[in-house]
């Protein structure tokens, strides 16, 4: 084994969350539309406009059905009147009827979702439940309805509408007020004995009120096609509305195609221009950055590949670094580890040390995205990082069996375990379904899971965490591996449970000759089950040896404050047990020198100023200037 | 209780609920079927007497046992147009509209199921922002205004399709004839749900795709399409299965409008038809088909759940 110098290469950091600009050009240029529209709502009367209801025909400044131009700008509809003229004025009404429901459905939506937030219990399933039956309707046949039989006024569509907005914003602004009652200061100000309705009034509606104005431009813009819609069915507002002149135009969409399209993208824009508003506003509330990076290949053909090493595998100069808000992380910094076949390596490391992602370092299978590898992950002679990716699905495939974490959530939870079990088997290699339904059941027979003829058609759920994680290594096993790779197999489990697992990942090792690398945080158990153990700290392996002499004799200052912060079981109950003050460094820019300086006892100025260099003394390394058991002067 | 009691029971609440809140709303309509149905030269005492002949005389409550006795016995009532028993026009006009919504379903989620795959593989990637800028779009896009962009490009310009579908043969009659027909009225309908969809089956595939049991099927060298569809894609579809269901509620609204468009023969059709010339019978029989559909469809949606997600199937989630 082999603990190597400082990292090879870093990337620089990337900036945080390249979202997409909620606040840009675009968001700039809708701002603009709405105003015209609105300032076109307001001015129709006054600006220098021809007479909308003007006939054409007969004052003879437009002719029928005249295409648009430098006379008429938007053209003239059947009896010659101007086009430009209609739109300006039929955006008044839409304008007021949007206000207008926006405004009454909003408040009233947001008083009743702070209501059911806030006091909850059967006012709020009350209310839900209504809601819910509102929702369950389509609006457009109520209001159709309603239309029908009370006609068209702005008297009965602004209330009609109105109510019916109100369970959209309610439900919004509900939830909003229940992750909002639920911190603290809420409490707080009611333990200082203001009354209910004064905290829903002081303190919650001013922070409700952003998403429900952000609600409120979509509900804007749903107003302006619903009511299009309405019109167009032949239910419309009295007035003219961009609604009547696109239901107006629209059978003659073959002779004068601009009378309803002008109207129609009048409209298209300017619901697009609130909804890209309101989109806007709602992102500055709930920025929801997806962190993404760029695959790049890990640059390639290295000669170097390690003739040297008889390992099956051999990491060289390893580095993984992925891009978060923070900054770029480097979870793993520089780690060199060989593994020979049949024997098992212990990783061990507080949380955050970086162990799980060596790990998955190795398989290439990450969580978030953009992730970087760098160095040489070798298995069986064939570099994973340069691999192609037949080469690497197959090697993935036949030589690496993996253990995960947590046999709750390794498993596909909507597949039998058969299945999944067959199709691991049937992926990689030539045989029958029956056939492998066969081996399906022998290999969990092997893992000690009774009656696998009945277990191998039952989905995941329908075992305990013990039978899953067995169903996991089953999985692993199944094409036979040389090499298993087990994260932490035993966390998630019952203590009793946990000793029947390692028992058999032992044994199932030693009988097909696989060699395991075990990751933990138990120091008891890499004690007790591995050969060989590599000690992580801040992405780096900073000891590494046979495990017997490590616990034996330990040389970092770190590896020493871990082995004594164990609980052990020899000591006499009660004994103080000390623990590792401070916090393990930052992963994005971790500090120089040794990472552990900063919470070790015995670092000085050069522990801090440069990092050690690792030290090999026949098959234990470690980095650390003051091994042992401290300053030899 | 089994299933099929419960799905009951729901039916007989809703349809009832609705039943009696549109018998309410149209019985306080101004208009007057009596008028309509003795047409415009009666006299007031023909009008009377064709009043108390369909009941209307009686009191509210009267009229709505008398329209649910009907309605338990087949009965739906007359079209005070035509004559016709109220169940033939639905009969004859219903075939029309299912089509119309399964063919707009299918176009949603053929495109949806793809784009949200696609996107989701790699957030924020160019066809990600593609994808999130058009489904924008049409979110932004009333129907209507849909409609008549595609009747003008298709129809009017490229002269491929018919704008209207007026003398629509059956689906089986004339099934290419009938599919050039329906394929824009069945678009119109589908561009709300596509954005929705998208939506939806991307955010929960992205989060999917970080689950363990992902990151395992990845570690045992399966391919990124295996992965995908074998492995991330049935366990994100759930919010989608629920939008489906939701959304045929929010289609027979759209229905409304594409088939006014297209000229559609179909139940939406005939419902704004029967509305203005105060056919109530009609308006009646179409309020109750819609809820029970409602219903049933959210039923369905509920089997499919059990059959693709067993933790439900076991009632152990």
């Amino acid at each position: 084994m082999a603990v190597v110098d400082a990292p090879t290469s870093r990337t620089g950091d990337r900036a945080p969350g390249f979202g997409r600009p909620s606040m840009g050009f675009i968001f700039w240029l809708s701002v603009t539309w709405i105003l015209l529209v609105v300032l076109a709502a307001a001015l129709a009367d006054v600006v220098p406009l021809r007479d909308p209801d003007a006939l054409g025909v007969r004052t003879g400044e437009i002719e029928r059905f005249e295409t648009p131009g430098k006379n008429a700008w938007f053209g003239g509809d059947g009896q010659g009147r101007d086009l430009f003229a209609q739109v300006i004025h039929g955006a008044r009404p839409a304008m007021v009827l949007s206000a207008a429901v926006t405004s009454i459905g909003g408040s009233l939506g947001v008083l009743v979702g702070v209501v059911a937030g806030y006091f909850r219990g059967r006012t709020d399933s009350v209310i839900m439940g209504v809601a819910e039956i509102m929702f369950a309707f389509p609006a457009i046949i109520l209001l159709f309805a309603v239309s029908a039989v009370w006609g068209m006024t702005m008297a009965i569509l602004i209330p009609a509408m109105a109510i019916l907005a109100v369970p959209g914003y309610a439900r919004i602004v509900r939830g909003v007020t229940i992750a909002l009652a639920e911190r603290d200061f809420v409490d707080a100000a009611r333990a200082m004995g203001a009354s209910r309705s004064r905290v829903v009034i002081k303190e919650l509606l001013p922070l409700v009120a952003l998403p429900a104005i952000a609600f409120g431009f979509l509900g804007f813009g749903l107003v302006i096609a619903t009511e299009g819609a309405l019109a167009f069915l032949g239910l419309g507002l009295e007035q003219r509305t961009w609604g009547s002149l696109i239901a107006g135009g629209q059978g003659l969409i073959r002779e004068a195609p601009h009378l309803a399209l002008i109207p129609a993208t009048a409209m298209f824009l300017t619901i697009m221009a609130f909804n890209y508003v309101g989109d806007g506003i709602r992102e500055l509330i709930d920025p929801r950055p997806i962190v993404v990076g760029r695959k790049r290949k890990a640059d390639g053909h290295d000669p170097a590949i390690s003739a040297a090493s008889d390992a099956l595998l051999s990491i060289r100069d390893l580095t993984t670094s992925f891009p978060t808000a923070g900054g770029t992380v480097t979870a793993v910094d520089g780690v060199s580890l060989d593994v020979r076949t049949g024997r098992s390596v212990g990783i061990v490391g507080e949380s955050g040390s970086g162990k799980t992602m060596l790990l998955r370092s190795i398989t290439g299978a990450f969580p978030v995205l953009g992730v970087q590898r760098t160095g040489r992950v070798v298995v069986d002679g064939t570099d994973l990082l340069t691999a192609s990716p037949a080469q690497r699905s197959t090697m993935l495939g036949t030589e690496i069996g993996i253990v995960s974490q947590n046999p709750l959530t390794a498993l596909n939870p909507v597949r039998t375990v058969g299945s999944q079990l067959i199709e691991v088997m049937r992926v990689h290699r030539e045989i029958s379904k029956a056939a492998a339904r066969a081996r399906a059941i022998e290999s969990l027979a092997q893992v000690g899971i009774p009656q696998p003829d009945q277990r191998v058609d039952m989905y995941p759920h329908q075992l305990s965490g013990g039978m899953r994680q067995r169903v996991t290594i089953a999985l692993a096993l199944a094409n036979e591996p040389r090499l298993l790779l087990a994260d932490e197999p035993t966390t998630a489990l019952d203590v009793t449970i946990q000793d029947q697992i390692l028992r058999l990942l032992s044994a199932l090792c030693e009988q097909r000759d696989m060699a395991l690398v075990l990751v933990t945080h138990d120091l008891q158990v890499v004690r007790g089950w591995t050969d060989d153990v590599a000690v992580m700290y801040g992405g780096q392996i900073v000891e590494a040896g046979p495990t017997a002499a490590v616990f034996d004799d330990p040389q970092h200052q770190y590896t020493q404050a871990l082995l004594a912060s164990t609980p052990r079981l020899d000591l006499r109950p009660h004994s103080r047990l000390a623990a590792i003050e401070g916090q393990p460094p930052s992963l994005v820019a971790p500090p120089p020198g040794c990472r552990f300086a900063a919470r070790c006892t015995i670092a000085d100025d050069r522990c801090r100023a440069e990092d050690p260099m690792p030290v090999q003394i026949r098959d234990r390394e470690f980095r650390c200037w003051y091994p042992g058991t401290g300053k030899v002067t | 209780m089994s299933a099929v009691a419960r799905l009951t029971v729901r039916l007989v609440v809703v349809a009832l609920a609705v039943s009696f809140a549109s018998f309410s709303l149209l019985s306080a309509a101004p208009g007057d079927p009596a008028a309509a149905k003795a047409g415009f030269s009666a006299t007031p005492e023909r009008v009377a007497e064709i009043r108390s002949e369909l009941g209307l005389d009686d009191p509210f409550l009267v009229r709505y046992g008398d329209w649910l006795a009907g309605v338990v016995q087949g009965n739906f009532g007359t079209s005070v147009l035509n004559q016709q028993p109220a169940s033939k026009l639905i009969g004859d006009a219903m075939p029309h509209t299912v089509e119309l919504m399964i063919l707009a379903q299918i176009i949603a989620l053929g495109v949806a199921i793809p784009a949200g795959v696609y996107s989701a593989q790699r957030p924020n990637g160019w066809f990600d922002r593609l994808a999130g800028a058009v489904s924008f779009g049409m979110l932004a896009t009333p129907p209507f205004v849909l409609g008549i962009y595609l009747a003008f490009v298709f129809a009017v310009r490229l002269d491929w399709l018919p704008a209207v579908a007026t003398d629509l043969p059956g689906l089986l009659e004339d099934p290419v004839e009938n599919l050039r027909q329906m394929i824009l009225p069945a678009l119109t309908l589908a561009s709300g749900m596509v954005a929705i969809y998208v939506r939806l089956l991307r955010t929960d595939l992205i989060e999917t795709l970080q689950q363990d049991f992902v990151l395992m099927a990845q570690s045992r060298g399966y391919s990124r399409r295996r992965v995908l569809w074998r492995h991330a894609f049935r366990p994100s579809a759930f919010s989608l299965l629920t939008a489906t269901g939701l959304t045929t509620a929010g289609l027979l609204g759209g229905a409304l409008i594409a088939e006014t468009l297209f000229a559609v023969p179909g139940v939406g059709r005939l419902a704004v038809t029967a509305i203005f010339t105060e056919d109530y019978d009609v308006v009646m029989g179409v309020v109750l088909l819609l809820s029970v559909a409602f219903v049933v469809t959210n039923f369905v949606v509920d089997a499919l759940y059990t059959v693709l997600d067993p933790r439900v199937r076991h009632g152990s989630r």
